[in-house]
């Protein structure tokens, strides 16, 4: 009695979309700028999430051992918490409740949950291959139980809330969802793309774009909560 | 003077904050927002191990017991349809709610997912849930009556995005339908429960009791204790606590008729009953189990009264989800 493995696969795809998405706007935002800003690091983030989420799903899928991504996520939530404290102090609460951080910070702190409650002892399988495979899996070939089923809950309820928020604000009404810090479009991009030709131009446009990213966000948040909840 | 140098300060910082005011969230937008996030959480709950096992067919067929034929037989039909197409059915049953959470949330779907939702609530309370055990005598306010799922629509409808023009609504979920039929709504549904309260099944003396203990099953340490402790606490004091949440509950249902002041004291104590009959009543919709197809009706009685809560200044904002001409003039 497990949820099916092709529903898991179709998230997994999503998430395996997601990071690709995540890669081609590094990608763009190293060739075409110096600074990508803090965009870059959430970028990254995505990038690191739709990987690892991927992993999580469908096992085959999993690259790195489940201790690499603890210590992943821990460095990139502890890089969230400065930033928010450092646009705390800059800007002030109100900046930081509607900022990208804040969002940021609780999504990498469920992937550090969710890793961290997986590699307890009661959760990992034999210790010999503990950590080394991705995800340890239940006898039942769904996914196993998290520890402090509480927890999951309240990241997953979480997670719910910043979907709904996510959809309900408008894409490109104040910056919230632009990537790498830059718009698509300026001078120098338009030069550097027209140079690569209109394919690559469109490519960026599609790839920077507010809806884009909006849509990453989205994805990610939804496949984390459901991962949550099915683990519960 | 002093309160408008206030807010243009306040302003100030937000636009150096760079904080925008998003257009159409206005106090029926959160509560549609709210909504939206529920059917999400339902969706993503149908999607649990469990509900792939053979409880999920069982629990649907559970729900024909104590109707009348022509209410339970389409749903030993709809049991049996469930068991034998259970991956299938299962999936089709979580995504069309998952798809009704994201549609509420995005605005350009907001009116055709809360009439998708009004039809599939109609559907489930009636082939899922056996009409929340209204005919059966089942029915207990403590633990969903009148079924949680029937609640949907009634948001749907007090939350559609319409105004009545001409009409400075009182309330939020005065705005589409008006405060007459509104208040009728409210009085017909917290009546209701406090009937449910009253019937012989939820006054007897260990009701409440055994009711607490079996919702503690399979519930993690925290909420079996908690369970627990409210079980022993209300043992063989069913009749006296139906008594006493009856009252209230007549008290909420004739509060939207009184004057604002005392509308808002009884709209408090709606907070208070829902709370109680979530927290103690259905152990927070037993999320915790792992067998929870949603939250249960709590969450949803406390998003009414939100939706009740006088409006200082009349319940026009600046919802950009009404039709032009659907505003008052």
């Amino acid at each position: 009695m497990s949820t099916p493995a092709w529903i898991l696969g179709i998230f997994a795809a999503m998430m395996v979309l997601v990071a690709e998405v995540s890669a081609g706007q590094l990608v763009l935002a190293r060739a075409w700028t110096r600074r990508g800003g803090a965009g870059v690091g959430i970028a990254v983030f995505r990038l690191l999430t739709g990987i690892a989420m991927a992993g999580i799903l469908v096992p085959g899928l999993s690259i790195l051992p489940n201790a690499v991504w603890e210590a992943a996520f821990a460095v990139v939530t502890a890089w969230f918490a400065w930033c928010l404290w450092r646009e705390n102090r800059g800007r002030g609460a109100a900046a930081v409740a509607h900022g990208p951080y804040a969002p940021h910070l609780v999504q990498s702190a469920a992937m550090l949950y969710m890793f961290a409650a997986l590699t307890g002892p009661s959760a990992t399988g034999s210790p010999g291959t503990g950590g080394m495979s991705g995800m340890e899996w239940g006898s039942s070939g769904g996914l196993p139980a998290l520890h402090a089923p509480t927890l999951a809950l309240i990241f997953a309820l979480l997670l719910i809330a910043l979907t709904i928020h996510d959809l309900n604000r408008q894409a490109d009404a104040d910056g919230y969802f632009q990537v790498a810090g830059r718009r698509p479009g300026p001078a120098g991009t338009a030069l550097a793309a027209a140079a690569a030709g209109p394919a690559a131009y469109t490519a960026e446009r599609l790839l920077l774009s507010a809806a884009v990213v909006k849509g990453c966000q989205v994805a990610i948040s939804v496949t984390m909560a459901f991962v949550l909840i099915i683990m519960i | 003077m002093i309160s408008a140098r206030a807010e243009s300060n306040r302003v100030r910082r937000r636009e150096r904050a760079g904080v925008t005011t998003l257009p159409g969230t206005d106090a029926r937008r959160v509560l549609q927002l709210i909504l939206a996030a529920i059917w999400l959480l339902d969706g993503m709950l149908q999607y649990q191990p469990s509900m792939y096992g053979t409880m999920f067919g069982q629990m649907i067929g559970g729900s024909a017991a104590g109707n009348p034929g022509v209410i339970a037989n389409p749903i030993s039909w709809n049991a049996a349809l469930v068991e034998h197409h259970q991956v299938l059915l299962n999936t089709v049953f979580a995504t069309i709610q998952l798809l009704l959470g994201l549609g509420i949330a995005y605005r350009p779907t907001v009116r055709l997912a809360l009439a998708a939702s009004i039809a599939w609530s109609l559907a489930v309370w009636w082939f899922g849930e056996g009409l929340g055990a209204v005919l059966s005598g089942g029915a207990s306010p403590v633990n969903g009556a009148p079924g949680a799922v029937i609640l949907y629509a009634l948001l749907a409808v007090l939350l559609w995005p319409a105004d009545r023009p001409g009409v400075t609504a009182p309330f939020v979920a005065a705005r589409a339908v008006g405060a007459p039929v509104a208040r009728l709504l409210w009085l017909v549904l917290w009546g209701s429960l406090a009937y449910f309260a009253l019937i012989p099944a939820n006054r007897a003396p260990q009701t409440l009791h055994d009711m607490m203990v079996s919702m503690s099953g399979g519930e993690t340490g925290w909420v079996t204790w908690l369970e627990n402790q409210a079980a022993a606490a209300l043992a063989g004091r069913g009749l006296t606590v139906s008594i006493v949440l009856a009252v209230a509950l007549i008290a909420v249902a004739a509060g939207v008729f009184l004057p604002p002041p005392l509308a808002r004291s009884t709209l408090i104590l709606a907070l208070v009953v829902a709370a109680f009959i979530w927290v103690l009543g259905e152990a927070f919709g037993q999320l915790l189990t792992g067998g929870a197809t949603d939250p249960n009706s709590g969450p949803l009685l406390a998003l009414l009264v939100g939706a009740y809560w006088p409006l200082a200044t009349g319940g026009q904002g600046e919802d950009n989800d009404a039709r032009p001409g659907e505003k008052p003039a």
